[in-house]
Parts: structure tokens; C-alpha cells; sequence
């Protein structure tokens, strides 16, 4: 009965899934015929003669009409070729393997870090509700929130690795070694995670709060269940259900932002790849970089929505998201 | 005649809110007898299910005063520390709650929910013992394929067997007082019908007492020993529900039971002049007064005590004997 249901509800999340990938390819070949500016004068520089300049666009297919080169695109992307980069013509692919784990690496240890500070902080404040604690952690969170991220970069980059001189200024480690790597992570990763723990910390505040008003905490209550099994058993698993959304869009959210932080710390990344590919015209390198964001975006997207309906059965039958 | 189960003796209950104090129970006393049924009926507002809260300590948190007493078999629960409240609550009290769509967490099955009340009576047993005792439950409380029940999740079961379920969990807990807070009426009128019917064959085997709170005077003159009838957060008349139903002795109860005879009658809903009193006002004559066909002068002159007009019949009326003989 329920594997029947989850078979037909990852089916209709597969669908959709499919379909937002393909409108961002759409959107992503556009780019490179609707954005001003010319490819090849940027890259080549206004010295180029027009027959260097001619051979350059016809090397990147941009003389040919429209169709063609849509289905060239999507032709390409279908059996994997993300293309080369126009300047070095190294492949997309390769030059996205190298940096992608950096920033994979930023964005979830950031938030891991903001999900184990910020949740249970927030469940203090609510079962502390009205406490001095409760009210400077209000303060502290919509503080740290309404920061920009690279502003507490710099902030963190000032204090700890040039005042103190506790941590490595910039960069990631070129030896590849664990441990310099490690304190390498430290700051641009409490950049992010910073405001995210206040996010995850408000969240959680009301929704405990909300949640601990539900009548069937009441019941629980009434039938003498002990009030720390109320909180962590009865109430925390309905109340974590708004975070794990807060998770979804944070992990989109943190890639998308990611190129911030890793210009501020100078550190590789998929962000920066994207950054320096869009200053240069460098589409097959935009292209490729952001086709890649929007299926990581999806699929976590996707493992979100799966993990609500491991923990609300309400959904595994409605087949939906509610 | 044996001490009752449950003594309230002037319990007063307020709360504070944006427009002042509320009185939501202005000094109620009351007896229930051990193994009884005692219906309390009243309009919403009335303070009908402020006394079943109180009677667990589980009163909302704007609550400012909470005095008198509860003795439940000579302990009095106002006075217990919140840990001692804690060890009476799902032992020797439990509460069917009126909405069974939302008083079951929609995140943990049925089965689960049942075993945690079972431990708090009888901890450490193994895990397939408990399972047993949940499903014996269940079948008790009319609930069919019980085993395969215990792995449902409250959304996957219907209002009335949401209802069983509550049932189960309060006959779980082996309470000496089991309180059901308008538990029917949320339901169907089919379901309601049901449900009343399991009440009344629990009554059977269930040793405990039993309040059952209800706006509908027939279902109580169904399923109940005795009677309590309240008004603006006071008892206005208690008693056998019998004798209440037939003779009447305070001229709200009276009131009451011709708006279900009407009922029958024309089909459309009677109802009493006036509107019910404002839970802020402090009452300066009986609270009933405004609303009464026989208010006199002295009636303005005070709330008047519940008076023991008869043995086991008391009424709070000083003209009960002159208008309801």
C-alpha cells in the first residue's frame, strides 16, 4: 500500500524535477543571445582584428542561426559534453570537478554548523520563554541575521586573522593536508553559518512555541507524560518540520551565495567560477557552472521533500507537499 | 454512605486578560461518588470545562488565581508541587478530550502513543507485552483489526475511531477519575450514537468514576448516574439526573430542559432570553437574575449558596421552594 504511494509521489517529484532542470538549460542558452556585449571583443580585447574575432565566433557557433545552435546545445548537454572553456579550452566539466568540492564542502559544513547551534538554542528560548536568555538571543539572532554574510567575513578575517593571528588569512590549503585545510574552513565557514544559526534559531523558537500550544501536547500532558519527553519526543519532531524547509532553501540559498565569501576569502569555488566566467563572456563556462548549481538546488530540493515525508505520514498519502 | 471519590469545596478560578479579570469559576462545590457517572451540563462559557482543566492542573497559563480544593480521595490537588500534579496525571486522572482530529499527535502511530500512557502505569515491561495490552485496548474500545490499527497514524483512522482510541488511552491509564470533556461532540450524529453506546457498556467494567461534560441534556440523562447543572462559572442545581430531569428545582435547569422540549416539538431551537453573563462582571446578585421569569429584589441581593433543598438535591435558589416546589 505505502510503497505504492511513494513509488507514484517520487515519480511526480522525478517529473518536475526534470522539467526545472530543462527550463533552466532553456534559460541558460538564452543568456548567451539575449545578454549584451560581445563575446569575442571581451575576450580578445579591442586589438582583435575582425578576422580573429570572425574565427573566434564561428569556433563558439555563434554564426549560426538559432536552431542549430539550440539543438547543438542540447545535444551536447544530453551526452554529458558541458563544452570547453574559451579561453584555455580546457573542458566545463573538468574545470567544475576541481572547485565543486570546495564549495560543497563550505555549504554544508556551514550549515551544519547553523542547524547544531541554532536549533537547540531556539528550543531553549521557547521552553524559556520570556527568560533574559530568551530575549538576548532574540537580539543576537536578528542581528546576526539582518548581516550580510560577507560582511561578517571581513569582520571575522580583521579579528581572528589579522588582530589575533589565531587562523590562516586566506585561500585553501595548496599541500591538501587535513588539518590546514581544517582551520582554513573555519572562518568562511562561521561567515555563512552565522546567519543562518539566528534563522534557525527564530524558527525554531516559534515553531516550538506553536506547537507546544497544539492539543495534543495537551493530551500528553494530561496523561502525565514526563515534560522532557513532551518536548524532545511529542513536540520536537512536529516542530522540526518548518526547519528542515528552512534547510532546503538555506542549502540553495548558500550555493547560490557562496561566490561572495569565496571572492572575499579567495577561495576556489563554483561561485567564483561562475563570477569570473560572467566578467569574461565566458558562456560554455556559465553555462556549465550553472546548469550544475540548478540540479544540485533540485536534488536537494528533492531530498527535502523526501525527508518531510519521512517524518509526516500525512504526506505519504496526500502525494503531495502540503 | 462511603466518603466520595472527589470533594471540590469552593474552587475559584480567574484569569487575566486584556479586559480585565475573567471569573471564569466563581467558588463551585461539588461531590462525586466513587463509580458514579456525573454529567455536567451547561451553555459554552458556562465553566464546565475549566472544571475538568482544573481538575487535572492543566488550566491555561493566563490563569491568575486558583483556590479551594480538589480532594481526590482526601489529597488535594490544588495544593500538590507540579511534579506531584505530574505523577497524578494519566495514573489516577485521565481526559478524553472533545476533538479527537487534533488531540492525537499526527506524527507517531496510534500503537506508540497508547504504549507511552501504558508505561507511565506499569514501566518496564517488555516490548511485546506492551504491544499486547495496546491491542487488547483497542479491542476493547470497539476498534477493529486492532493489531494492524496499533501501526496507523491518527490521520488514517475516522473521527470516531480517533475517539476510541482517546478512550483506549484514558481506560489505559486505569484512572480513578476519568474526566471526558465533550467527548461526542465533534462527532457525527451516528458516530455520537456509538460512542455513547461504548460509554455505556464501559461503565460496566470501569471501576472509576467518571465526568462527563456535555451541552446535551438528553445524552446525560442517557449515560448518567447524577447530574450538575452549570451557569456563568457557578453549579446552579445538582442531584440524582433523574429527579433533576423530572422536578426540576432551579429555574435555569427548567429553562434548559424546555429548550429540548421545544426542540422536539417544533423542530426550530427555543432558546432562553438574555445572554449568558459576562465573565468580567463581578457578580453582585444571583448570576442567573438578569435572564430569570421569577427574579424578585432580593434575588439582586447576592449569589445565593448551593442549598440542600432535599437529600442529594441542592439547588442555588432562595425561591426554589416558593416557584419550584
Amino acid at each position: 500500500m505505502f510503497a505504492n504511494e511513494t513509488a507514484r509521489y517520487l515519480a511526480s517529484r522525478l517529473v518536475t524535477t526534470v522539467l526545472i532542470v530543462f527550463g533552466a538549460m532553456l534559460m541558460l542558452f538564452a543568456l548567451t543571445t539575449l545578454v549584451p556585449g560581445d563575446p569575442a571583443r571581451t575576450l580578445l580585447g579591442p586589438q582583435a582584428t575582425p578576422e580573429l574575432a570572425q574565427r573566434f565566433i564561428a569556433a563558439m557557433g555563434l554564426d549560426q542561426p538559432v536552431h542549430i545552435r539550440l539543438w547543438r546545445f542540447f545535444s551536447a548537454l544530453a551526452t554529458g559534453d558541458l563544452g570547453v572553456d574559451v579561453v584555455s579550452g580546457r573542458p566545463v566539466w573538468t574545470m567544475i570537478r576541481d572547485v565543486l568540492p570546495y564549495t560543497l564542502i563550505l555549504t554544508f559544513a556551514s550549515l551544519a554548523v547553523a542547524v547544531a547551534a541554532g536549533v537547540p538554542l531556539g528550543i531553549y528560548a521557547a521552553t524559556h520563554r520570556g527568560s533574559w536568555m530568551d530575549s538576548g538571543l532574540a537580539f543576537i539572532s536578528v542581528a546576526f541575521i539582518a548581516m550580510p554574510s560577507f560582511v561578517v567575513a571581513i569582520f571575522l578575517l580583521l579579528i581572528f586573522a589579522i588582530w589575533l593571528d589565531w587562523l590562516p588569512v586566506l585561500g585553501a590549503s595548496r599541500s591538501g593536508e587535513f588539518w590546514d585545510e581544517f582551520k582554513r574552513m573555519i572562518l568562511p565557514t562561521a561567515a555563512i553559518a552565522i546567519g543562518w544559526a539566528g534563522y534557525f534559531a527564530r524558527l525554531m523558537r516559534s515553531s516550538m512555541l506553536e506547537v507546544m500550544g497544539e492539543p495534543y501536547i495537551r493530551t500528553a500532558r494530561a496523561y502525565g507524560i514526563a515534560e522532557r519527553l513532551v518536548t524532545y519526543k511529542y513536540a520536537l519532531k512536529n516542530a522540526c518540520i518548518p526547519a528542515i524547509a528552512l534547510l532546503g532553501f538555506g542549502i540553495g540559498r548558500v550555493l547560490g551565495n557562496a561566490v561572495f565569501i569565496e571572492v572575499v576569502f579567495a577561495r576556489p569555488g563554483i561561485g567564483r567560477l561562475i563570477y569570473e566566467g560572467i566578467s569574461t563572456r565566458n558562456y560554455p563556462v556559465v553555462q556549465g557552472a550553472v546548469l550544475v548549481m540548478v540540479v544540485l538546488v533540485v536534488l536537494v530540493n528533492l531530498a527535502v521533500d523526501l525527508s518531510y515525508s519521512a517524518i509526516d505520514p500525512r504526506i505519504r498519502r496526500d502525494g503531495a507537499a502540503r | 454512605m462511603a466518603a466520595p471519590m472527589v470533594s471540590i469545596q469552593d474552587l475559584v478560578v480567574d484569569a487575566s486578560t486584556s479586559r480585565g479579570t475573567a471569573h471564569l469559576l466563581r467558588g463551585v462545590s461539588l461531590d462525586i461518588g466513587r463509580g458514579r457517572i456525573l454529567g455536567v451540563v451547561g451553555e459554552s462559557g458556562s465553566g464546565k470545562s475549566t472544571l475538568a482543566s482544573a481538575m487535572l492542573r492543566l488550566l491555561p497559563p493566563n490563569i491568575s488565581r486558583l483556590s479551594g480544593q480538589i480532594r481526590l480521595d482526601g489529597l488535594d490537588l490544588v495544593a500538590l508541587a507540579p511534579a506531584e500534579m505530574e505523577a497524578i496525571r494519566g495514573r489516577r486522572v485521565a481526559m478524553i478530550f472533545q476533538d479527537p482530529m487534533t488531540a492525537l499527535n499526527p506524527l507517531f502511530t496510534v500503537g506508540l502513543q497508547l504504549i507511552d500512557v501504558l508505561r507511565r502505569r506499569e514501566p518496564g515491561l517488555r516490548r511485546a507485552d506492551e504491544l499486547k495490552q495496546a491491542e487488547a485496548m483497542l479491542a476493547t474500545v470497539g476498534i477493529p483489526d486492532p493489531r494492524l490499527r496499533l501501526a496507523a497514524y491518527p490521520h488514517q483512522l475516522s473521527g470516531g475511531m480517533r475517539q476510541r482510541v482517546m478512550i483506549a488511552m484514558a481506560l489505559m491509564a486505569q484512572p480513578d477519575l476519568l474526566l471526558a470533556d465533550e467527548p461526542t461532540t465533534a462527532l457525527d450524529a451516528t458516530v455520537e450514537a456509538q460512542i455513547v453506546e461504548l460509554f455505556d457498556e464501559l461503565r460496566q467494567r470501569f471501576s472509576g468514576s467518571i465526568v462527563f461534560i456535555s451541552h446535551h441534556l438528553g445524552l446525560v440523562a442517557e449515560l448518567c448516574d447524577d447530574l450538575c447543572v452549570m451557569y456563568g462559572g457557578v453549579i446552579v442545581e445538582s442531584g440524582p439526573v433523574t429527579e433533576v430531569l423530572a422536578r426540576p428545582r432551579h429555574p435555569y435547569t427548567r429553562a434548559l430542559l424546555d429548550c429540548e422540549i421545544d426542540d422536539d416539538a417544533s423542530g426550530r431551537l427555543a432558546s432562553i432570553p438574555g445572554d449568558v453573563p459576562d465573565p468580567l462582571t463581578v457578580l453582585t446578585g444571583c448570576v442567573f437574575a438578569p435572564r430569570c421569569p421569577h427574579a424578585a429584589p432580593r434575588c439582586l441581593q447576592g449569589q445565593p449558596p448551593l442549598m440542600e433543598l432535599e437529600p442529594g438535591r441542592r439547588a442555588a435558589c432562595i425561591r426554589a421552594d416558593e416557584v419550584l416546589p
